[in-house]
């Protein structure tokens, strides 16, 4: 039977259609077509008639006058633009979703409509496949195809043809990707879209670290609000070292429980000292009350801080330089100079030095 | 070990505390109390300060890429005042490893396309073993590494 029907298809549909047709065909499709265009006879026998047949003529217009091209189905067009793109993945599926659709529709035309009868038929097909051809058409030549964009297009051919097999197809195989919206008026090939996933990710993450570093919600944008990190980080991992050194000073001096050594504790500590100077309290400040000896060892430890390559030893010497109170007094308010990028009031940090010098 | 206000023994918190206070009765049994000289405070400081980092990379584990990279960094630095010798072979193996993770993640000079190199790179210098990292996980690791520095400065110990 099905050489008989091949006969009769070959008789309706003579050959020089298909020649002239064919360079048309080719020259719209223009550059890199998935779907390559095959010899016409080729197409003659088996399946390969169907996808020559139901070649889809983009513009409306160009073949309008050649009724022999009337003879698509409605949904061929989009099944050719989808696999006109080349970055879509939904290619292979949809093509075949395309192609069992087609073959039902081909044997339905094939079985209803002998010979010449068929061309009543497919005009009246015609009127209706046209409009929702060129509807589509444009629709889909606007815009390049994104996965999302064929998505949207698959539900409404659903909403369309409302077959059951182009749903099922649509819902079943979904490509297991991250799915990006592409947005209105935004290109939507996969690197831009990667680039766009990034850029969210970071923005996010950006979020996040604006809740954990304290004051810099009237900051916008990234540049400031890393700028507002970088100075955080800075200034807590100085206040580690502050921290540190005030333990080690406080270790040296006196005994002390360890594990109980809460901050207000801190001036009968100082109280022990040799050289005791009481200095105002301080809001942030009351970890740095300290005596002049400790002092010294601060101007080593800001040395260090100031200058990372110092070894121990150039840090000590350098200490050693600067013993005398006046010039201890002078290099301690010049090295506080870079200290303005810290959250804390820089006048306040100069005073507590002063005085306590005094 | 009796600490009466740590609710969670296994939080970040407590095993930071209870680290760092080992490391630092360590510390004091070592040195006599009586001397207070700069210089000595200063040593002193050096090592508290080596013994806190330890203690939260410790307590982070490798769980973070911060964390191994400090380990990474205090191991080396042990090794070569321990001995000259086995540092200088530590040190050869310990580069290898570093370039080779180096090269596996991207060159130091990062083009994320973003836009904020500079900072990204300023950012880097401070996280620890931030060279190696792209935007995102300096982003993540930047989070995490304020708040272990938060933990201890908000520890027990009177730190903060």
């Amino acid at each position: 039977m099905d050489v008989t029907l091949l006969d009769r298809q070959q008789a309706t549909y003579p050959l020089e259609l298909c020649a002239s047709s064919v360079p048309l065909f080719q020259s719209y499709l223009g550059s890199g077509p998935i779907v390559e265009l095959k010899r016409p006879e080729a197409y003659l026998s088996g399946d390969g008639f169907h996808e020559f047949v139901y070649f889809p003529v983009g513009g409306g217009t160009e073949f309008g006058d050649s009724e022999k091209l009337n003879l698509v189905p409605p949904d061929a067009a989009p099944g050719y633009c989808i696999s006109r793109t080349s970055s879509c993945q939904m290619t292979a599926f949809h093509a075949a979703a395309m192609k069992e659709e087609r073959e039902d529709m081909i044997l339905e035309k094939m079985e209803s409509t002998p010979g010449s009868g068929s061309r009543e038929s497919f005009t009246k097909r015609k009127a209706e496949v046209v409009a929702d051809r060129k509807s589509k058409d444009k629709r889909i030549k606007g815009e390049l195809e994104g996965e999302s964009e064929v998505k949207t297009k698959c539900s409404t051919q659903v909403s369309r043809n409302s077959s059951k097999e182009n749903s099922k197809a649509c819902e079943v195989r979904k490509p297991d990707y991250i799915h990006v919206r592409a947005r209105r008026g935004q290109a939507t090939d996969s690197h831009s879209l990667a680039e766009r996933a990034r850029r969210e990710k970071i923005s996010k993450k950006m979020k996040c670290l604006q809740d954990l570093v304290p004051g810099c919600n009237t900051i916008t944008g990234k540049a400031g609000m890393l700028d507002e990190i970088i100075n955080y980080v800075q200034s807590l991992q100085r206040q580690v070292e502050f921290l540190s050194m005030k333990i080690a000073a406080l270790n040296s001096s006196a005994e002390f429980n360890v594990e109980n050594l809460p901050i207000k504790e801190l001036p009968s500590y100082v109280a022990n000292f040799p050289a005791a100077a009481k200095l105002p309290a301080m809001p942030n400040l009351t970890c740095f009350q300290l005596n002049s000896m400790q002092k010294e060892a601060v101007n080593c430890m800001l040395n260090e801080t100031m200058h990372p390559p110092l070894t121990a030893t150039e840090g000590i010497a350098s200490a050693s330089v600067s013993i005398p109170e006046q010039a201890l007094s002078s290099s301690t308010i010049t090295q506080l100079q870079p200290f303005s990028t810290w959250n804390m009031d820089p006048q306040g940090l100069y005073n507590l030095y002063n005085m306590g010098f005094h | 070990m009796n600490n009466p206000h740590h609710l969670n023994p296994t939080s970040l918190k407590s095993r930071f505390t209870t680290r760092f206070l080992r490391a630092l009765t360590k510390i004091r049994a070592q040195k006599p109390i009586s001397s207070s000289s700069p210089t000595e405070i200063f040593r002193r400081y050096r090592r508290i300060k080596v013994a806190a980092d330890k203690s939260m990379a410790y307590s982070v584990r490798s769980r973070r890429i911060w964390s191994r990279a400090m380990l990474w960094k205090l191991r080396s630095r042990s090794y070569r005042r321990q001995d000259p010798c086995s540092g200088r072979r530590s040190g050869k193996t310990n580069q290898a490893i570093m370039k080779k993770s180096s090269n596996e993640n991207t060159t130091t000079r990062r083009e994320d396309g973003v836009g904020f190199v500079e900072e990204a790179d300023e950012l880097r210098q401070l996280v620890p073993g931030g060279e190696t990292m792209n935007l995102c996980n300096l982003l993540d690791e930047t989070a995490h590494y304020i708040k272990c520095l938060t933990t201890q400065l908000f520890s027990p110990i009177g730190k903060g």
